[in-house]
């Protein structure tokens, strides 16, 4: 018995290749079946996310196999016989280094990113409940999913922040732990500021306030995001009780000086102030950083982190796949 | 007997702060040094029971005692506190004091050889000793906390977040908290030690240690009356609570 794998993912197939391809979660486990039903196949299995979807089997022939499955997928996602050219086919050791490359996030579209060992995890659950896989699959991922944590506790991969909008939540969770007890106030109701508010919302943050010069656009992204709404004029007000300022507003000069925060300081009761400048030009005098109790990242120290986290991670691939390796080596593959 | 097992003390609290820093410096958590600080508190107990049964009262009756006690006391705080407020670096931070407060206790002549036995002590007496002593552990606690705080503070102003210490320092607001709380334990614990003292017989020469005590116990009260009420920055909290341990170390050492 051959072990095999046929897939796409971001490297090889644009997103309207991918799109065809995707099987919603509620289906992994039918898929699966489907693939072991296939002649010749003893066992399927089938990824899918965003960035990719593969079909894993274990079959007694592997062009028999392949020629199957692309047909059945040809058939099912109706599309131009060249759709050929984005899939990618791997066979036995092959396979089993390309699983571990995924669930270690190595092949990731953001390197050694911790979402997809869950995603492989559960596409695993699905088709073992399914009754599609047996001893060759339930090894093979069993072992794949002990290298992917070996992988990710030995080696930094999956170390810092690696998106603006993280880094920033980050810090704020290392300036204010979990973040149910904090307030958020975004300045400016542009894109980014409302990225990095839900990135916080999502982590807890207590309430949002949202000052902008148009009212009516803040009343709308405080609507969005279950926050309150703010005139302009009054943001002075509500930095006595907030935490985290994000600042984005398309002002040509600074808005926040160090006297607006000065006079916040006794009503804060010197609380501990963080503030995150995204806007270009940027929205918040660099002086309001010399306060004590103030933590002032703008965009470019932001961008920094993050291109300094991806370049960390990019520096632990070596020593990832060498992991693999020898972990591969230990590996008792059919046939 | 006592003195191996002081020494095995320090050998253990100088495991857990290497180890911890080690760890630390490997960016990982620092998850034996519980263990480590565990095993020399048990030999600081063994320790101050000999000395205790020795003396016949609290042994808190030379400089070495104390300082032992007072490392003990330490160790039990951030036992309490560590795990508690999920601040595992506190012990990292705490290993390298207790073996320093240890240390001095095995300078010659600071601990007794011959501890003097106590026919029977006097209940205020005792109270008023291990409650400060107690007090000065928490106070210590927080001052190690403190020292913390200034790390990360540096750190997140300056934006060095690279370091194994960064990742593995618990956040702000956790560690100001649990500060803040030292503090008020601490405060209260000296309190009761200062009521106990004014209650115990003594005699002229210890007006100057009641002063000592007083002054100090003013520091701190200020401090966190200041804190309660105005509010102050998380650097200036830590800055003055090192200061009041270094300076209530520094006072008792000459008064």
């Amino acid at each position: 018995m051959k072990l095999l794998c046929l897939g796409l993912n971001h490297r090889t197939a644009p997103v309207e290749v991918r799109e065809r391809f995707a099987v919603s979660t509620s289906k992994l486990g039918s898929v699966a079946c489907e693939l072991a039903a296939m002649t010749g196949v003893a066992e399927g299995l089938v990824i899918s996310t965003c960035n990719r979807t593969e079909f894993y089997l274990v079959a007694s022939d592997a062009r028999q196999a392949f020629e199957q499955l692309e047909s059945h997928l040809a058939q099912k996602t109706q599309l131009a016989p060249d759709v050929a050219d984005h899939l990618y086919r791997l066979e036995q050791t092959s396979v089993t280094r390309h699983l571990c490359q995924v669930v270690s996030g190595l092949n990731s579209m953001l390197l050694g990113e911790t979402e997809i060992f869950g995603q492989v995890k559960q596409s695993y659950q699905a088709a073992l409940e399914a009754g599609a896989t047996s001893s060759v699959l339930n090894r093979i991922f069993q072992r794949a999913f002990g290298v992917g944590k070996k992988v990710r506790t030995e080696t930094s991969i999956q170390q810092g922040s690696t998106s603006v909008g993280n880094v920033a939540v980050d810090l704020a969770e290392k300036i204010f732990g979990h973040l149910k007890d904090s307030e958020v106030m975004i300045l400016g109701a542009g894109e980014m500021s409302r990225i990095t508010a839900q990135s916080l919302v999502s982590r807890g943050a207590r309430s949002i306030f949202v000052a902008n010069r148009s009212y009516d656009r803040a009343v709308e992204l405080a609507a969005e995001m279950g926050g309150s709404a703010v005139r302009f004029d009054a943001w002075q007000k509500v930095l006595e009780r907030v935490d985290v300022v994000i600042s984005s507003t398309g002002c040509p000069f600074p808005i926040v000086h160090r006297a607006d925060v000065e006079q916040a300081r006794h009503a804060r009761k010197f609380r501990p102030l963080f503030f995150i400048d995204i806007a270009v030009p940027r929205d918040i005098d660099p002086a309001v950083g010399d306060i004590e109790e103030v933590y002032l990242y703008d965009i470019d120290t932001l961008e920094q982190l993050a291109e300094e986290a991806r370049s960390r991670r990019h520096l632990q691939i070596e020593q990832c796949e060498r992991i693999i390796e020898t972990e591969l080596a230990k590996f008792e593959l059919p046939g | 007997m006592d003195r191996w097992l002081l020494l095995t003390a320090i050998l253990l609290a100088l495991i857990a702060s290497v180890r911890g820093m080690l760890a630390v410096h490997h960016g990982r958590r620092s998850r034996s040094t519980v263990v480590w600080m565990l095993a020399a508190m048990a030999c600081q107990v063994a320790f101050l029971m000999i000395r205790g049964e020795a003396r016949g009262v609290c042994p808190l009756k030379d400089w070495g005692e104390i300082m032992v006690f007072l490392s003990w006391s330490l160790s039990l705080f951030y036992l309490l506190v560590g795990p508690a407020y999920r601040i595992s670096l506190l012990g990292v931070f705490s290993a390298p004091v207790v073996v320093l407060f240890q240390s001095i206790a095995l300078l010659p002549g600071v601990l007794h050889a011959h501890p003097k036995k106590f026919a029977d002590g006097n209940l205020w007496h005792e109270l008023h000793s291990a409650t400060s002593v107690l007090g000065y552990g928490a106070l210590a606690l927080a001052a190690v906390a403190g020292v913390m705080f200034l790390v990360l503070d540096r750190q997140l102003k300056e934006h060095h977040l690279k370091s194994g210490l960064f990742r593995n320092l618990p956040p702000v607001r956790e560690l100001l908290v649990s500060l803040e709380r030292l503090l008020w334990l601490g405060g209260s614990l000296l309190t009761l030690g200062i009521l106990a003292g004014c209650l115990m017989p003594h005699d002229k020469q210890a007006i100057g240690h009641l002063i000592a005590a007083l002054t100090i116990w003013t520091g701190y009260a200020v401090l966190m009356t200041v804190k309660a009420t105005r509010g102050l920055t998380g650097r200036r909290l830590s800055l003055l609570t090192v200061g009041l341990f270094i300076l209530s170390l520094g006072v008792f050492a000459f008064v």
